[in-house]
C-alpha cells in the first residue's frame, strides 16, 4: 500500500508537488499570522476545534435525538455552520489562490507553467476547505444519518450520501463565489486599485458572513418555509437553497419548495463557472501585468493628517496604533472579528427593542448587551495590540526611548481608552437613544464609562509594552484560551451587574453607590498600575521559556532537557 | 569623544566582540571595518544601547553612557545595517513619529522633515507607503531619521547600501561635512574605496578583535602597502580569493 501511494505520488509532476508543498504552508494569508507563525500547527488547532464541534453535535444527536419536525432545523444549522466556516476560510485565504507579485518574481523566470502554479494554488486552497468540511461533519454527519435513518440502513445511507453531497456543494458554491469576486476585481481594476480595494473587500466579506450567520432568521419548520411572507428571504439566502437541495436529494422536499433546490443548482453552476473563468483569465493575463505595474502607490491626493493627542509621545503611539490597526490586514481582520461578535451580540439583544416605535424603559437585554460590547471591545483590542506589526523595525523605539516606561504605558492606556472603550461607549449612546427616562439612561452610560475604565486598567495588567510592537510567540494557544475564559467570566459578570442595575436603576442612592464603587475600583486599579509602571521596563519580546538541552555527547549518556537555573541567569 | 574601553560581547561563551578599545574623535570620521561576522554591527548595537555589553565600558564626552542613557540617546543618530522600517507608514509619517518620540518641537521638526525629504529626493513619494520603497529610498529614510535631531554622535552601519551613484556622492560629502562641523562620526562599510576617501582613521576588526587602529596614512607607511584594500586583505582576509573564485567556477562547470 505504502509503495503504491509512493508510486502514485511519483506520477505527479515534480514542479506541481514542490509548489503544492510551498502553497500549502502559505495558504493562510501570511499577513494574517504572526511573523514566525507555525502554519501546520495553526491548521492542526483549527482542525481540532472543528472536530470537537462535530463530536459534540454527534453526541447531542445520539443521546438526545431531535423530534421529527426539528430535522430541517438541524440540517439548516449544519449548513449555516458550514457556510460560516467556509466563508471565514475564504477571508483568511484572501488573495492566496491568485498570483501575487512574489510568485511572479520568484517563479516567473523559472521553467514553470502558469497552469502548474494555478493548479497547485487551487489544490492548496481546496485542501483547506476539504479539511474543514471533513472535520466539521465527519462525526455529526454519521450520527444524523443514524438518527434520521429511522433504523433503516438504506435510509441512513441515502441520507448520508445526500448530506455529504450537499455539504460539499454548498462549500464549493461559497468558496467559488469568493474566488470569482476576487478574480473579477483583479481583472477589472488596475493592480494599484486592487491593492487598495482588496483589503476593504476582505473586511466587508468578513462582516457579511458574520452578520448573516448571527442575524439571519432561522426558518427551520416547513410551515415557515412555505409561508409567502418569507419568500423574499429564501430567494436571496443560499443556506435555504442548499437546504432545499439536501431535501430534494433526500426525497423529502415538498413540490412547492422545489424552486429552492433549482436555485442551489443554478447558484453552484454560476459560481463554479465564474471562478474558473476568473482564475484562468487571472493566470493568463494578470501575471504579466503584475510585473509591469509598480508596487509604489503614490499617496498624493489622500488625507494626510497626523492629529495630536496631548504630548508628543502619546501622539506618536496613538497615531502609530491607529495606522497599524487600519493598514495591517492581520490586525484589521482580528479587530473586525471581535467587533463583529460584539455587534452581533448587541444587535441580537436589542433587535426587538429597536423595532418598537416609541422609546421605552431600559431592559436587561440592553444593559447586558452594552456591558458585553464594552468587554469584547476592550479585551479584543488588547489581544489585537499584542500582535506585533514588524519586530525588525522596533529598534527605532529602543533607540529613541527618551522617556520613562510610565510615560509609554500612559500612552498605551490612551490607546485602549480611545480605540477600545470610547467606540463601545459611543455605540451604547446611539443604542440608548431608544430608551427613557433620560436620567436612567445617563446613569447607565456613566456606569458604563466607569466600567470601560476599569476594563482598561485590567487590560493594562502585564501589558508593559507599546501596542503592536511586542513579539507574539506562534502557536500560543493558551493565550486564546485565557482570553476567551476571561471574556466568558466578564460576560457573566456583565449579566450579573446588568440584572442588579436593572433592579436598582430607579433608586438614585443605589445608582450613586454603584457609581462610587466602580469609580473606586477603577482608581485603585489605576493607582496600582501606575505604581507598577514606575519600576517596570518596557519590553519588546515575550520572554521565551528557556530550556537548556544537554547534548550528552559522551558514550553512555542520554540527551537531557531541563529547566534553566543558574546557567540561564548567566546568559 | 566616543571611547570604548575593553568592550566584549559573548553569546553563550562565544566571543562576538573581544576586548575592543578605541576612540572616535569629534571632527574626524572613524572607519570601522571588518569581514562579515567580525563583530562590527554587534559593536554598533552596543554603542547604541540596543544590546548590553558582557564586559567593558563605553564613554561619550567623558561619561559612561549608562550613567544617563536617556541624555546620551538624545545626542545619538543611528543608521542600522538593515533598512528595517515600519512598512505600513509613509516616509513622512515615519519621520514624524521619530520626531515625536524624540520630543522635538512640532513646527521645527515638520520643517526639517520637509527639507530632508526634498534634499533626499523623497518628497514626491513622501506619502507613499514605505512597503513600496526601493532599498535606496529606505536607506534615505533611515538617514533622515538619524539626522533629524542634529545629533552629536552619528553611527553609520553600511549607510551606502542600495544608494545610487548620485546619492552616494552626496552622502560621502555629507559625512565629511558633519565631521567638519564637530560631530563624532563612526562609519562602518565594506566599500573600502569610499572608506579611504572619507575616513581619517580606521579601526579594523577581525574575529571580534582589533587588528589595526590608526590613520590610513600611517597604516600605509607602516605596512608598506599602497591601498586600504591591500592593508585590509593582509589583516582580515584569510583565504586566497583568486583560488576560491576558481573553485566556484570549477564547481558549476563540472
Amino acid at each position: 500500500m505504502h509503495k503504491l501511494i509512493e508510486r502514485l505520488i511519483a506520477r505527479i509532476p515534480l514542479p506541481f508537488r514542490v509548489l503544492l508543498n510551498q502553497f500549502l504552508l502559505r495558504v493562510v494569508d501570511l499577513e494574517a499570522l504572526s511573523i514566525e507563525a507555525d502554519v501546520p500547527r495553526f491548521l492542526g488547532q483549527f482542525a481540532g476545534v472543528l472536530i470537537m464541534i462535530s463530536c459534540m453535535r454527534a453526541i447531542g444527536a445520539l443521546f438526545f435525538p431531535p423530534p421529527p419536525d426539528m430535522e430541517w432545523n438541524l440540517e439548516l444549522s449544519a449548513l449555516s455552520n458550514m457556510l460560516l466556516v467556509v466563508g471565514l476560510i475564504g477571508v483568511i485565504t484572501w488573495d492566496a489562490t491568485f498570483p501575487d507579485r512574489r510568485d511572479v518574481m520568484a517563479l516567473g523566470h523559472l521553467p514553470v507553467k502558469s497552469r502548474t502554479i494555478l493548479l497547485a494554488k487551487l489544490t492548496a486552497s481546496g485542501a483547506l476547505v476539504g479539511l474543514a468540511i471533513t472535520t466539521l461533519n465527519f462525526a455529526s454527519g454519521f450520527a444524523w444519518a443514524l438518527v434520521f435513518g429511522a433504523g433503516s440502513l438504506l435510509q441512513s445511507l441515502h441520507f448520508l450520501a445526500a448530506f455529504w453531497f450537499t455539504i460539499v456543494a454548498a462549500s464549493t458554491f461559497l468558496f467559488a463565489a469568493v474566488l470569482a469576486f476576487q478574480g473579477f476585481a483583479a481583472l477589472l481594476l488596475s493592480r494599484r486599485k486592487v491593492l487598495q480595494v482588496s483589503a476593504v473587500a476582505q473586511l466587508l466579506a468578513f462582516a457579511l458572513f458574520m452578520s448573516v450567520y448571527f442575524l439571519e432568521p432561522s426558518l427551520g419548520l416547513r410551515g415557515q418555509l412555505v409561508d409567502p411572507a418569507n419568500r423574499a428571504l429564501l430567494t436571496w439566502s443560499p443556506v435555504y437553497w442548499f437546504l432545499g437541495l439536501l431535501n430534494q436529494l433526500n426525497g423529502s422536499l415538498p413540490r412547492e419548495l422545489t424552486w429552492l433546490a433549482v436555485r442551489a443548482w443554478i447558484g453552484l453552476a454560476v459560481a463554479l463557472a465564474s471562478a474558473a473563468a476568473a482564475l484562468l483569465l487571472c493566470y493568463l493575463r494578470t501575471m504579466k501585468k503584475t510585473v509591469e505595474e509598480p508596487d509604489l502607490v503614490p499617496g498624493a491626493g489622500g488625507l494626510h493628517w497626523t492629529p495630536g493627542f496631548g504630548n508628543s509621545l502619546r501622539s506618536a503611539v496613538l497615531n502609530f496604533s491607529v495606522r497599524s490597526l487600519i493598514r495591517s490586514r492581520q490586525h484589521r481582520v482580528l479587530f473586525a472579528f471581535y467587533w463583529s461578535i460584539a455587534m452581533a451580540i448587541a444587535l441580537s439583544c436589542v433587535r426587538t427593542e429597536l423595532s418598537g416605535e416609541a422609546p421605552g424603559a431600559m431592559t436587561v437585554d440592553y444593559l447586558t448587551s452594552t456591558f458585553m460590547i464594552m468587554t469584547i471591545a476592550v479585551f479584543g483590542l488588547r489581544n489585537v495590540c499584542a500582535l506585533p506589526i514588524s519586530l525588525n523595525a522596533n529598534w527605532v523605539l529602543r533607540v529613541t526611548q527618551l522617556r520613562p516606561t510610565i510615560a509609554y504605558l500612559a500612552a498605551t492606556r490612551g490607546v485602549f481608552l480611545l480605540l477600545g472603550a470610547a467606540p463601545a461607549l459611543t455605540l451604547s449612546v446611539l443604542l440608548a437613544l431608544r430608551y427613557r427616562p433620560w436620567e436612567q439612561v445617563g446613569a447607565h452610560l456613566a456606569l458604563l464609562a466607569l466600567l470601560g475604565w476599569t476594563f482598561v486598567e485590567i487590560a493594562m495588567i502585564g501589558f508593559e509594552k507599546v501596542p503592536f510592537t511586542c513579539s507574539y510567540l506562534p502557536g500560543k494557544a493558551n493565550v486564546q484560551v485565557v482570553f476567551w475564559g476571561a471574556v466568558f467570566v466578564l460576560a457573566l459578570l456583565s449579566v450579573t451587574v446588568a440584572l442588579y442595575e436593572h433592579r436598582v436603576l430607579s433608586n438614585g442612592w443605589s445608582v450613586a453607590g454603584m457609581l462610587v464603587a466602580l469609580a473606586a475600583a477603577s482608581a485603585v486599579l489605576w493607582g496600582t498600575n501606575r505604581h507598577r509602571a514606575k519600576s517596570a521596563l518596557l519590553y519588546f519580546e515575550e520572554p521565551i521559556p528557556e530550556i537548556i538541552t544537554t547534548l550528552g555527547l559522551s558514550i553512555g549518556m542520554r540527551c537531557e532537557t531541563s529547566k534553566p537555573n543558574s546557567q540561564s541567569a548567566e546568559r | 569623544m566616543l571611547e570604548l574601553r575593553r568592550v566584549s560581547k559573548h553569546y553563550a561563551s562565544i566571543p562576538a566582540v573581544d576586548d575592543v578599545s578605541f576612540c572616535a574623535r569629534p571632527g574626524e570620521v572613524t572607519g570601522y571595518l571588518g569581514p562579515n561576522g567580525s563583530g562590527k554591527s554587534t559593536t554598533m548595537k552596543m554603542i547604541t544601547g540596543l544590546i548590553e555589553m558582557t564586559a567593558g565600558h563605553i564613554h561619550f564626552k567623558g561619561k559612561p553612557i549608562q550613567e544617563d542613557l536617556i541624555a546620551y540617546k538624545r545626542r545619538l543618530g543611528y543608521v542600522p545595517e538593515e533598512p528595517n522600517l515600519y512598512n505600513h507608514l509613509s516616509a513622512v509619517e515615519y519621520l514624524t513619529m521619530v520626531a515625536q518620540l524624540r520630543d522635538l518641537p512640532a513646527r521645527r521638526s515638520s520643517q526639517r522633515i520637509d527639507g530632508l525629504l526634498r534634499l533626499f529626493a523623497l518628497h514626491g513619494d513622501r506619502h507613499a507607503s514605505i512597503s513600496g520603497y526601493s532599498k535606496g529610498m529606505r536607506q534615505k529614510v533611515l538617514l533622515a531619521a538619524a539626522l533629524l535631531h542634529n545629533p552629536d554622535l552619528i553611527l553609520l552601519d553600511e549607510p551606502f547600501s542600495g544608494l545610487d551613484v548620485a546619492s552616494a556622492l552626496v552622502l560621502r560629502s555629507l559625512i565629511q561635512e558633519l565631521a567638519a562641523r564637530g560631530k563624532v562620526v563612526l562609519f562602518s562599510s565594506h566599500e573600502l574605496d569610499t572608506v579611504e576617501r572619507v575616513c581619517s582613521r580606521v579601526v579594523i576588526l577581525h574575529r571580534g578583535k582589533i587588528v589595526a587602529d590608526d590613520s590610513i596614512e600611517r597604516l600605509r607607511a607602516l605596512m608598506e602597502l599602497p591601498t586600504l584594500e591591500a592593508i585590509f586583505s593582509q589583516l582580515a582576509v584569510e583565504q586566497d580569493t583568486a583560488a576560491m573564485a576558481r573553485e566556484i567556477a570549477d564547481l558549476i562547470d563540472a
